[in-house]
This record gives structure tokens, C-alpha cells and sequence, in this order.
């Protein structure tokens, strides 16, 4: 085991001298994933970043004004709706929430000093916290327009005044005191109203908060839950993508120092050395395996820290053991095939690449067309990815991260098993 | 002792290595001379274990090549220099250390007296991509000798080295002999085998033409020793066999003699001998 390890440490230390096999193994995958997350996150934090639906239930000026001012706001990109629309984008994660304007909206809107304020219902995952408060920020400040335009409008201030006189002497349910306090007051408010009136009184009328008429909105949520068919962070598609392109630096990295052993005659020096052939093997394949887990380990740590992809650990300790078995098998393969730096290297990208391509490592796999889905089957790419992928964003129960771990490694023992009948070790 | 015994290697249709036969005795220089693709490597590869042989065995003081005790006791410098470049060269020697069971006690000073016996000791430190040709060969000989082997198998060692290099090379093999250690030397330098070693083997398509230490190569298939006199009457050459009366009247009939020469025979007419071929094209 002691002369494995020497091996090892060996080939990780080779590694480590070829700057260009450092760059395509730590920091290419890095710089893909981060320019491609950022690309495909485009829709994170910059201006008409949160996609809304909205329904408006009401469809009278008010609602519709309101809708226009939404579409307006800086910070959404609307989607006109129905409720069922509005629901299936948000459930499918297409949208981040809805608006719902229910029936009477358009009556509370106009009611400033009356009845409870205009309701919005506002849909969304219950884990989005941090975009709910946000979304619930920006629905108050566009509703306290209605005070603005109340307050800066005379002609529309009377009216609404007029409006809420109706509705206090109409109401049943407003205690007889406010009644006649409100019955004073209201037309006082008109007449100077009519005199002329600044925007920026402030009124108070106490009464517990649900139902105080002088909040510019009452946002009720509505929790949606996302049915997650997509990842919520572009980066849990680009890292798992990042880490095949860094396994793929590996495994090319590690199948030409092994032809290379050969053709520099070192090979024959670990041969005349009273150390097995299999221990030569396990040798290479342990550094093989040590330099995969290490830019995994590279890769999610940036992935968290920096890019705040969450993740199962446990789970990506199986992916990542079972995406290195498969690899490290593919790499003796590869190996075992050619004779030379220059074929084996070549082999080696071209199979890989197009493994890569089929699988996923660029288009992510969820947006692939059905027949191509079929085609990445064939890939251990696309298993590799899969695998990652569960234990980030696909929420894969043990029992589904099974498939992957047991296709990965099958592929892997297969290939290795392979590759060691095949290599020819003493062949210089 | 190294007992080798009728080893045949074949690859396809080329037949390297045909019913060679050698013994060589403990802590002497055996020189195996032969043209390219002679079947050297070849025939070093058979005994070192490096690679099977098709028929015939190998046996070093009674132990099979491929047997883990006699891996402890070969040290094969190869023909290529088989290194990492881009390691520095105590990195490399320290990783070749480490696949004998050398102990720890003795690692740090087995490498220090490689180095110091090659002379790199003050690049130790230093990459060997940035060595010379002939440093490479030097170290790729210390990396053959820290476990201390008793068979040394030496691969055309100075390949490609300056004359610097090839004298402390000279001077190494000679302080392993010395050192009790029984070594095996490739050339396809005549004048190595000649100042080097105690037994010569002649080896061409794979087949080994003569055997003996270099006076006996040289007088049973050296030819005899010519003296040539450069005379007013010409040049002429006599076999030193019959230096009797004609050598003499040639030198009397002269009247001025301008020069006389001695061509005593060596390894390289012994392979002309042998072969009717020239040792390097
Ligand atoms: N692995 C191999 N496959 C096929 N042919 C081989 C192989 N190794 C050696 N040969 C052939 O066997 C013959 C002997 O080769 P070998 O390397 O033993 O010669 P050599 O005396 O060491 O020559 P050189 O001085 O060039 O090193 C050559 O004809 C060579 O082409
Ligand atoms: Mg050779």
C-alpha cells in the first residue's frame, strides 16, 4: 500500500507540474461554470428580474391601472394570465410568483379612508422567502400610488371622498360613534379638500392593522410550491457540467502519463522494482481517482461558498465516488488503447468529448430535445451529471441516486477490468 | 553469477535474440558490443525480467529474474533516460526509493551518496528538464543504484554524452566494479568495451559470435598486427607474423623512410571479422 501511495503522490505531483494540465483540470471547469451560470442567470438581480403572472379578476380602472403599474415597475416582467395560467407557471418554476387582483379590488382601491385596502394574493414557493419579502416590498410601494394619486388629484380626492361618505352611511358594521365622527369629518375633509389640498398629510385612523384602510395593500400569500422540474440556481446546472469538464482533465491527463510511463521507459524501471503489476495499476488509478475527487471537492466548495449552490453532502460523496470509479475505469481503457502520447490523447478527447456533448456537459440535459435524452443514455456523461445533479437540485431519494451510482459503476469496473487485460505495460 | 542459457526472443518475423548463452562471474564487467538492433535491449530485458523469454532461462545467483528477491538485487539503467522531467532529481530519486523496501533510516543517505557518486549533488534541488544530456544519463544512473543491487544492467549508458560526462561515467562503472557489484554493459562502442571490460560478447541479428575477454577476441579473431612502412619505395604492409627477412630488406632497400606504423587489431576488426561489416555505419 506504502509503494501505492508513492505512486500516487507521484502522478498528483505531475499534475501539478503541467500548468496546462492545472489549468484544464481546477480552473478551466471553474471559468465554464461561472460564465455560463452567469449567462443563463440572467434573470437573477438585474432590472426585470423577477417574472410575474398576473390575473386581474376585477378588470375595472383601478385593477387595470394597477396592472400597468406593475408592468411598468422596474423590477418585474409580466405575464398576463388566468389563475390556471398563473399557477402552472409558478408550480413549473417558469415564473417566480403571481399576482392575483380578486374581485373588488378596484372598490377597495378607490376607498381610501373606508373599508379594508385593496387585496392582492400573492402566490409563491414557500422557500422563496427572500424574494417574497421583496415581491410583498415592491407591491406596497406601487400601492401607496393610490394615496398619491388621491392626494395630488383634488377632482379625484373628492370623488373618492364622496365615495367613502356613501360607503360609511351605507355600512352596517362601523360602530354608530365612528359613524357620526366619520359623518363630520368626511365632508370637512372635502370641503378643504376642494380649497385645495397638499399630498402629503398623514392620517391616522388606529384599528388593528389587517384591516386599517390607510396600508396601501393587504398582500395575502399564497404558498405554491414549485414543482421543481428545473433548478432554481443556473449554477447547479453549470457546476455539475464544470466537474465533467474537470473529471474529463483527469482522465486524459492521467491515460497519457501512463503511455507516457511507457514511451519515457519509467514503466520499465517500476517493472524491474519489486512491486507488482497490479500495484503499478492501482497506483494510477488511485491518483486517477484522488485528483477527480479533488477538483470535485474544489469545484462544490466553490459552488457553495461562492455561488450559493446548496446541496446534499452525502449524496454528492456517492455521486462523486461513483462518477470517479467510472472515469478512472475509462481512463485504463482509454490507455490500454494506444501506443503513443499523441494517439492516446486524441482517442481520449475525441471519445470524451462527444460523450460530453451527448451527455450534457454543454446543452444541460433537461432542455434537450426527447430524442436526444434517448441518445445521452449512452453517455456515461450524462450519468455522471445525472448523479450530480441529484444531489443538488433533482432532490434524488437514495433509492434514485441508485441508477446513476450503479450505471457509473458498472461502466467503470467494466472498462477498468478492460483496460487492465489490455494494457501492455512492458511495451516500450 | 549470471548463468544465461539458450534465450530465443522473437517479435513477428524478426528473430532479436537466438540461443544466447553467457555466464558471468561475480563483480566482473561484461561487455555485450553489437550494432543497432542487435538484440541488447533485447537480450537485457530477457535478464532483467523486463520482458519473458520465448525459450531459454535466466538465472542471477540462482534466482529468476521475475522473483521478488532477485528484484531487490537488479539495478537496470535503461537506454532511454527514464525520468521525470518535470520532477527535480531528488523528487525522482526519492520516488524510486520508495518501490524498494529501503529504510527510512537509510533513504536520506542512500540518495545523498547517488547524487554525491554521480556528481549532481549540488542540483539536487533542481528540475530535470533543465539538465544537460550527459546529467540525465548520470542521474538516470543513480536511480538504478538506491537500493543498493548486486546486478547492474547498464543500457548504452553514454548515449549522447559529452566526453566530460563520459569519463565520470567511465570512472562510476569502475567504482562499482570495485565495489564487488557485477555489471552488464551495452555499447556499440568499441572503444568502451575495450577499456572497460573483462569479458566481451560479440552479438549481431541476435546471434552471440564470439565470447572472451579482449585479448582473446582480439588474437583468435583480430587478425594480426600490420606494420606499415612509408618509403621512398612506397608503402608497404607486413603481418606482424612474418616480420622476418622481407620487413628487414624492405628497410634496407630504402633509402629514406618516411614513416612506420603499428595497426594492432581491435574490437572493431574483430566485429569486421566476424560479420564483414563495419560495427557503426
Ligand atoms: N517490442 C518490439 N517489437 C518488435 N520488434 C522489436 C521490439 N523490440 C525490439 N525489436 C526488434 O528486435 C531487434 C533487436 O532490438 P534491440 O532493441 O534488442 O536492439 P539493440 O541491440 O538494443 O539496438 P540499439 O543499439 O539500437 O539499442 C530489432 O530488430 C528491433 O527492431
Ligand atoms: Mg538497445
Amino acid at each position: 500500500m506504502k509503494k501505492i501511495i508513492a505512486l500516487m503522490k507521484k502522478d498528483i505531483k505531475l499534475l501539478f507540474r503541467d500548468k496546462m494540465a492545472v489549468f484544464f483540470t481546477f480552473v478551466f471547469p471553474l471559468i465554464f461554470a461561472f460564465i455560463f451560470g452567469s449567462i443563463f442567470s440572467g434573470d437573477s438581480g438585474g432590472s426585470k428580474a423577477l417574472k410575474v403572472a398576473v390575473v386581474d379578476l376585477d378588470q375595472t380602472e383601478q385593477s387595470l391601472q394597477f396592472v400597468k403599474s406593475i408592468e411598468e415597475a422596474d423590477e418585474f416582467t409580466v405575464t398576463l394570465a388566468t389563475e390556471e395560467q398563473a399557477k402552472d407557471l409558478v408550480r413549473r418554476g417558469k415564473h417566480v410568483a403571481y399576482f392575483i387582483l380578486p374581485e373588488g379590488f378596484g372598490e377597495d382601491y378607490k376607498g381610501i379612508f373606508t373599508g379594508s385596502p385593496p387585496e392582492v394574493l400573492v402566490g409563491i414557493d414557500p422557500s422563496r422567502t427572500a424574494e417574497a419579502g421583496y415581491l410583498e416590498g415592491s407591491l406596497m410601494k406601487l400601492g401607496t400610488d393610490r394615496f398619491e394619486q388621491a392626494f395630488s388629484n383634488p377632482a379625484a380626492m373628492t370623488e373618492r371622498l364622496d365615495a367613502s361618505i356613501a360607503q360609511v352611511q351605507e355600512s352596517d358594521d362601523i360602530p354608530a360613534e365612528w359613524k357620526s365622527l366619520l359623518g363630520d369629518y368626511l365632508p370637512k375633509m372635502k370641503e378643504l379638500t376642494q380649497q385645495e389640498m397638499g399630498g402629503d398629510e398623514d392620517f391616522s385612523f388606529g384599528g388593528d392593522g389587517e384591516a386599517n384602510p390607510m396600508m396601501p395593500l393587504k398582500v395575502t400569500k399564497q404558498e405554491e410550491v414549485v414543482q421543481r422540474s428545473g433548478p432554481k440556481n443556473a449554477f447547479s446546472i453549470t457546476i455539475p457540467q464544470g466537474v465533467i469538464w474537470a473529471i474529463m482533465g483527469c482522465v486524459i491527463g492521467f491515460a497519457i502519463s501512463l503511455v507516457q510511463e511507457k514511451t519515457l521507459g519509467t514503466m520499465n524501471r517500476l517493472i524491474v522494482a519489486p512491486i507488482s503489476r497490479t500495484q503499478i495499476v492501482a497506483g494510477k488509478a488511485l491518483g486517477c481517482f484522488t485528483a477527480q475527487i479533488a477538483v470535485v471537492a474544489l469545484l462544490f466548495l466553490v459552488a457553495y461558498f461562492i455561488l450559493g449552490v446548496r446541496f446534499n453532502f452525502p449524496k454528492l460523496v456517492l455521486a462523486a465516488v461513483a462518477s470517479g470509479v467510472c472515469f478512472v475505469g475509462l481512463m485504463m481503457f482509454f490507455a490500454s488503447l494506444a501506443k503513443t502520447e499523441r494517439s492516446v490523447a486524441g482517442i481520449t478527447n475525441a471519445f470524451l468529448l462527444m460523450m460530453g456533448m451527448v451527455g450534457g456537459a454543454m446543452i444541460p440535459l433537461f432542455v434537450m430535445p426527447g430524442w436526444m435524452q434517448a441518445i445521452s443514455n449512452f453517455s456515461p456523461v450524462k450519468w455522471a451529471i445525472v448523479a450530480f445533479e441529484g444531489a443538488i437540485w433533482r432532490n434524488f431519494s437514495y433509492a434514485e441516486m441508485m441508477t446513476p451510482v450503479l450505471i457509473l459503476v458498472s461502466i467503470g469496473v467494466v472498462a477498468f477490468i478492460l483496460g487492465t487485460r489490455m494494457v501492455k505495460l512492458e511495451e516500450a | 553469477m549470471i548463468q544465461v542459457e539458450s534465450l530465443n526472443k522473437r517479435f513477428g518475423n524478426i528473430h532479436a535474440v537466438r540461443d544466447v548463452s553467457l555466464e558471468i562471474h561475480p563483480g566482473q564487467i561484461f561487455g555485450l558490443l553489437g550494432p543497432n538492433g542487435a538484440g541488447k535491449s533485447t537480450s537485457i530485458s530477457m535478464m532483467t525480467g523486463l520482458i519473458d523469454a520465448d525459450s531459454g532461462s535466466v538465472s542471477l545467483s540462482g534466482l529468476k529474474p521475475q522473483s521478488k528477491e532477485a528484484r531487490h538485487k537488479i539495478g537496470l539503467i535503461p537506454q532511454s533516460i527514464a525520468l521525470y522531467e518535470e520532477l527535480t532529481a531528488t523528487d525522482n530519486l526519492s520516488f524510486f526509493a520508495s518501490l524498494y523496501d529501503i529504510p527510512k533510516s537509510q533513504l536520506q543517505s542512500r540518495m545523498d551518496w547517488a547524487l554525491d557518486f554521480v556528481g549532481l549533488k549540488d542540483r539536487a534541488t533542481d528540475r530535470v528538464s533543465g539538465f544537460s544530456g550527459g546529467m540525465k544519463r548520470r542521474l538516470n544512473l543513480a536511480a538504478s543504484l538506491l537500493h543498493d543491487p548486486d546486478f547492474i544492467f547498464m543500457d548504452e549508458p553514454t548515449a549522447g554524452v559529452d566526453p566530460q560526462s563520459r569519463n565520470k561515467l567511465f570512472d562510476n562503472v569502475l567504482e562499482l566494479k570495485e565495489l564487488g557489484k557485477t555489471i552488464i554493459y551495452t555499447t556499440h562502442y568499441m572503444e568502451e568495451a575495450q577499456k572497460l571490460c573483462d569479458q566481451v560478447g560479440i552479438i549481431d541479428h541476435g546471434e552471440l559470435l564470439a565470447l572472451g575477454t579482449v585479448g582473446e577476441l582480439l588474437s583468435q579473431h583480430g587478425g594480426d598486427t600490420l606494420i606499415s612502412i612509408s618509403s621512398d619505395q612506397g608503402v608497404k604492409e607486413f603481418k606482424s607474423s612474418d616480420v622476418s627477412n622481407d620487413l628487414i630488406q624492405e628497410l634496407q632497400a630504402s633509402n629514406k623512410v618516411y614513416d612506420i606504423s603499428v595497426n594492432r587489431p581491435d574490437l572493431e576488426a574483430v566485429f569486421l571479422n566476424l560479420t564483414g561489416r563495419q560495427l557503426r555505419d
